[in-house]
């Protein structure tokens, strides 16, 4: 599973990488590297829980 | 690790952290990130006087990576281009499992000395690195095992009880990182830095990371200190302000403020010496 804002792009119109990088289209920008642990769900990192974007985006409290 | 020690032209030993795990190229599009952009940036860095060198591994996409298989891509590449730099693996890994942390120690051959963080630290609002002491006392037996030399992490004050816990187990001299900067790490001031100092244990060797603009003023005050100094662009993107740096750049600028202050900059060999690290050149 995997965030549903993450893409994987080689270009943001501005930067060309090699390699498809995250990308989250909320934010319009790439993703950092310990972030994109978060988009990917790995290490039992959640999106809903774990990332601001993601619950500013659904309206999320942090007391929820 | 004294004033007196300064006077004395007690060499410094400078650390390169070249790549990290944090930030990648969307940052800053000279870090490098591939197992052949590191090995050329360690060539680099060697050449500039840089003794040890902190390496992280990650995925073809910049991600990060913590497998034993991609540590020792980047660390076979490293010792291929490099004469005699002593190379130091990372263990930090935020959420990553203790498993998983433990790999970067089972290369071959095993690194001579690998990050040993002393507990946690905050990314953010959810992130955390929880470095627990079951975590902390597993990397350090496999360290022992392996002959590899532990540099401790030291991300505040408090970490310093964590560091005296163990400090019975350390082969001599102790070696511990005093790491100042944003969020739960120490506050970045010259005071600060010099109170951690005096707390250090007789014997002990230190260096010292300062995050961001806090990089130059923060391992300058180490080297009067006695102290050694890690630079880097895991730490540190620009060499000044608006102008991006390169790793080699910031090593340059390291030891020629050493050599301006009276502090030879130390050989890989005398490094190993200084810190009691076993060779594996």
């Amino acid at each position: 599973m995997a965030c549903p804002h993450l893409d994987y792009r080689e270009s943001d119109g501005d930067r060309e990488f090699d390699v498809a990088r995250a990308f989250c289209t909320v934010a319009d920008e790439f993703v950092q590297p310990v972030h994109a642990d978060v988009c990917a769900e790995r290490y039992g990192l959640d999106p809903e829980s774990d990332c601001e974007i993601f619950r500013d985006r659904a309206g999320l409290d942090w007391d929820e | 690790m004294t004033y007196e020690e300064y006077l004395d032209g007690k060499p410094v030993v400078i650390t390169a952290a070249l790549t990290g795990g944090i930030h990648g190229k969307e940052t800053h599009p000279g870090l490098p990130e591939t197992p052949a952009e590191i090995a050329e940036a360690a060539a680099a860095v060697e050449e500039a006087g840089a003794a040890v060198v902190h390496l992280h591994a990650r995925r073809e996409n910049g991600e990060r990576a913590f497998s034993t298989e991609r540590f020792q891509t980047v660390t076979d590449a490293v010792r291929d281009a490099t004469e005699d730099v002593v190379i130091q693996h990372s263990t930090g890994g935020t959420a990553a499992p203790d498993a998983l942390r433990a790999e970067p120690l089972c290369t071959d051959p095993a690194p001579e000395m690998a990050s040993l963080d002393m507990g946690p630290m905050n990314r953010g609002r959810r992130l955390t690195s929880e470095n627990t002491r079951d975590t902390i006392d597993g990397l350090h037996a496999e360290m022992r095992e392996r002959g590899i030399k532990p540099e401790l992490e030291v991300f505040n004050n408090g970490h310093l009880n964590e560091a005296f816990r163990i400090l019975d187990e350390l082969a001599e001299p102790p070696y511990l990182n005093l790491i100042l900067g944003p969020g739960t790490l120490t506050p970045p001031s010259p005071a600060n830095l010099q109170r951690l100092v005096e707390q250090l244990p007789d014997g002990a060797e230190f260096n010292v990371i300062g995050f961001g603009p806090h990089q130059l003023p923060l391992t300058t005050q180490s080297l009067l200190l006695g102290g050694h100094v890690r630079v880097g662009l895991e730490d540190n993107s620009y060499l000044r302000e608006g102008e991006r740096a390169t790793n080699a750049a910031l090593v340059e600028r390291a030891a020629r403020i050493a050599g301006e202050l009276g502090r030879p900059v130390a050989s890989p060999a005398e490094a190993r010496e200084l810190l009691g690290v076993r060779s594996r050149r």
